[in-house]
């Protein structure tokens, strides 16, 4: 009777889902959140730590020579474009159904998976971006430098390009009512690629350091792992002082934004309240101007930029509500606060997303032995079976999830703190950081609210 | 003066530890009575565009299979979000479909219609 075809499925791919948090245990979290931040504030020190950039020890020796060994740097790009070239050919090749690895590939390891190994690692999409690899065998082949384009890279345009991309993805997996069929998945990463090549050869390797979405995400996230870098040098620093260390460009809040929206509305579009709208309620059901499934993909692309642009908003407002000297442009401080929401992102990524990424990330490994479905083994790993120890220990799941995400809010107040005493005024430091703080934790409640609502 | 932000450092290191273990301290789960090997039966009503239940919230004890009760005027497809995935298939009158759940870890599975594209019962499985 069972039988798994090649259908659209609403759910995009995966299949159960988290239990909800208790209710005790979102309360506990929100409670934690508001009282750290209020000690943070109260305790913390008074004079900047981390805005110089200058701290961190250098790395042990064989770490610095393996990275900076040409032979390194070459196996990573070689071993991004065996990914691309494998996951190319199942997009290509493979049958259109969801058994095709190549969305386990798309939707899981690249997009989750970017945050645990940035995380781990550092700048990892950096390192493989095959992108970057094709840019700089075609630099090679017309004696160029892959780091000029034609063009300078235009300081204006700063991360929003990077942004718009976030967004085109989060669009295609949330909203998007064909996100598992291969024809517009596999469109959408041609678009990408043919985009960050004419980009690449515009601007050069600017562009993918500002514009490539999965670089700036994956770049962002590196700046909460220890690894940075000191005159060229490995150094092994807090991930507070490296976090700190972010520079501030333009589109920088819109990509935060963006990030964390998103994430925040995947949680609420499995909500019941939702989905009680979207098939209870009667402007959904019986819309007579577009009918009941266009007004519901309507109901959604209007929730996900609701999202986006609330926290966006949100975020602008409560870092500019704030005295300032009279040689600071008020406009500049959300970007100059922006990197103190990536903690907070990355908290709620984890709550999210874990059982997620471990276990059809798991899955994906199994059926990427199988790229054309023709029942073949090419990696070995076809036979194994997923384990789903994690979703049958629920009570460590959700206090997980909620420690991430308190850790992530704690560590974000702190990265807050520290820069509102080095560009506030000083007669506006504790105040100035009020909006900012209740923001931050209105976004953390909220966010529980969400693992528990959902 | 000199140890005074260390002082700052290690209060707010005592604040984070303690919430943190007051977060990690609440939210045991009770443990649910365990499946007693009977399937436990949802009826579904297919008639024209409409599907009852829509929506509806179910509870089962994990270890526990279920059987879908489908009544329709046409002949469809449900798919179950488990993991993995199942879709199964039903005939205009009454079919009985046996689904596989004992082995599914807790978790939220969706029972969606195909045709309608429509969550029909949200199972909660603890």
């Amino acid at each position: 009777m069972a039988r798994l075809d090649g259908s659209t499925l609403a759910h995009g791919i995966g299949g159960a889902q988290d239990l909800p948090i208790s209710p005790e245990l979102a309360i506990a979290g929100a409670v934690a959140a508001l009282t750290v931040s209020f000690t943070v504030l109260a305790v913390a020190w008074r004079t900047p730590r981390y805005d110089d950039g200058e701290t961190g020890r250098p790395a042990p020796g064989w770490i610095d020579t393996l990275v900076a060994h040409p032979a390194f740097r070459v196996g990573l790009r070689v071993l991004g474009m065996m990914l691309f070239l494998y996951t190319a050919m199942a997009a290509v090749f493979g049958q259109d159904r969801v058994t095709n690895p190549f969305f386990g590939i798309f939707y899981v390891w690249w997009w989750v998976g970017l945050v645990p190994f940035s995380l781990l690692l550092g700048p990892v999409w950096k390192a493989i971006s095959p992108v970057r690899t094709i840019n700089l065998a075609f630099a090679k082949v017309s004696g160029g430098d892959p780091d000029e384009g034609i063009f300078r890279y235009p300081e204006r345009l700063g991360y929003w390009p990077a942004a718009v991309g976030l967004f085109a993805f989060v669009w295609m997996e949330l909203v998007y009512p064909y996100s598992t069929e291969l024809g517009p998945v596999r469109l959408w990463c041609a678009v990408y690629v043919a985009a960050m090549l004419l980009g690449g050869a515009l601007f050069g390797n600017t562009f993918y350091e500002r514009a490539d979405p999965f670089e700036v995400y994956s770049s962002l996230v590196a700046k909460m792992s220890v690894w940075g870098t000191r005159d060229g040098r490995v150094v092994v620093r807090s991930p507070l002082a490296n976090l700190s260390t972010v520079v501030a460009r333009p589109g920088l809040v819109a990509v935060t934004a963006v990030l964390f929206g998103s994430t925040a509305f995947d949680s609420f579009r499995d909500s019941t309240t939702w989905l009680n709208f979207l098939q209870e309620h009667d402007i959904i059901t019986t819309n007579g101007a577009v009918g009941p499934d266009t007004a519901a993909a309507i109901a959604n692309n209007l929730a996900l930029l609701t999202f986006c642009a609330g926290i966006g908003i949100i975020f602008a407002l409560a870092t500019m509500a704030t005295g300032v000297d009279p040689e600071i442009d008020r406009r500049s401080l959300p970007n100059r606060f922006a990197h103190s929401i990536v903690p907070i992102i990355v908290g709620y990524i984890v709550a999210h997303y874990l059982t997620y990424f471990v276990e059809v990330g798991q899955l994906t490994l199994i059926l990427a032995s199988d790229p054309f479905g023709d029942g073949s083994n090419y990696l070995g790993t076809g036979d194994l079976q997923v384990n789903y120890w994690l979703s049958y220990h629920p009570t460590l799941l959700a206090n997980t999830k909620v420690a991430a995400v308190v850790v992530g809010h704690v560590l974000g107040v702190i990265a807050a703190h520290d820069r509102a005493i080095k560009v506030l005024p000083a007669r506006h430091q504790l105040t100035g950081q009020l909006p900012l703080l209740f923001a931050m934790v209105g976004f953390t409640a909220g966010g529980l609210f969400l693992l528990f609502a959902a | 003066m000199r140890n005074r932000p260390t002082r700052r450092v290690l209060a707010s290191a005592a604040v984070i530890v303690a919430t943190l273990a007051l977060t990690s301290a609440c939210g045991d789960e009770e443990e649910p009575p365990a499946g007693n090997g009977e399937p436990v039966s949802f009826d579904i009503t297919f008639d024209g565009d409409t599907v009852t239940p829509r929506g509806a919230e179910e509870t089962i004890a994990k270890g526990s299979d279920i059987e879908l009760v489908v009544e329709a005027d046409k002949p469809g497809e449900l798919h179950v979000h488990s993991s993995p995935e199942q879709q199964v298939e039903y005939g205009a009158g009454t079919t009985t479909i046996p689904v596989k759940l004992a082995n599914q870890a807790p978790g939220v599975v969706d029972i969606e219609s195909h045709d309608l594209d429509q969550v029909v019962i949200r199972l909660t499985i603890r």
